[in-house]
């Protein structure tokens, strides 16, 4: 039961902001042949596309949302050489310059945790339903894709 | 009757935004759906015909012979926001 409440805390969608202090810790706590940990930041920004933007606002698919980022955690922990991932990701209205979305990777070596978390950040873009809405001097725009 | 759960984007385009309620034939398929919600909301149905806008069955993407139960969780689901294209040809749909 603990392993389960601990496991679900690694992959998460919320609306509230988190401490990335906290979740490194969540992950260098999971094993002490964790050498190395890299980790990715999304954060807020104040432009898009040559637009201000004031702005932000995350809808998600409740549900589907989470099990993709599961998938992705899972597929992470089987294809790279890893010791323990976390996949975190924020939903509702964000502030510019606040935290979105976070991946942390602990491996032996960094090598390891350096792919295994781009490679989480790259996936997570593509299969993760979530939409992203800005406001800018135009309106509101709900944002398509970005590379 | 079939619900269908909207997102991003296509919230727009169905009056008050709100989640769609369509009925299929028995052992229909997306398709037929697809089909429905072209004569309805012709703005949401050339999205999905030009396969900008994909359909989740049961949270997994759907293809157009899915078979559809009226107890399917149904969803449309436009691009997702660090998506791309190739995440909709990747899902070959």
């Amino acid at each position: 039961m603990a392993v389960e409440l601990e496991e679900s805390m690694l992959v998460r969608v919320q609306q509230e902001n988190f401490s990335i202090d906290e979740e490194l810790e969540r992950v260098r706590s999971r094993s002490r042949r964790i050498g190395g940990i890299a980790m990715f930041l999304g954060t807020a920004r104040d432009h898009s596309k040559g637009r201000e933007v004031s702005a932000m606002s995350f809808d998600h698919y409740e549900g589907m949302a989470q099990k993709k980022l599961k998938e992705i955690r899972e597929q992470a922990l089987r294809d790279f050489d890893i010791i323990e991932a976390l996949v975190l990701h924020r939903y509702g209205p964000i502030e510019i310059g606040e935290n979105i979305v976070l991946i942390i990777v602990g491996a032996e070596h960094r090598a390891d945790a350096f792919k295994a978390c781009k490679w989480c950040i790259d996936e997570l873009k593509q299969i993760t339903p979530i939409w992203k809405m800005e406001t800018t001097p135009d309106g509101e725009v709900w944002v398509e894709e970005h590379p | 009757m079939v619900k269908i759960k909207l997102f991003g984007v296509l919230k727009t385009m169905v009056p008050g935004g709100k989640d769609l309620e369509m009925e299929i034939p028995a052992g229909g398929q997306v398709r037929d759906l697809v089909h429905s919600i072209q004569g309805e909301y012709p703005q949401v149905g050339e999205l999905l015909d030009k396969k900008k806008v994909l359909v989740s069955v049961n949270q997994e993407i759907a293809h157009w012979d899915t078979v559809l139960e009226e107890a399917d969780e149904i969803a449309l689901l436009p691009p997702f926001a660090g998506g791309s294209c190739a995440t909709w040809a990747r899902e070959g749909v």
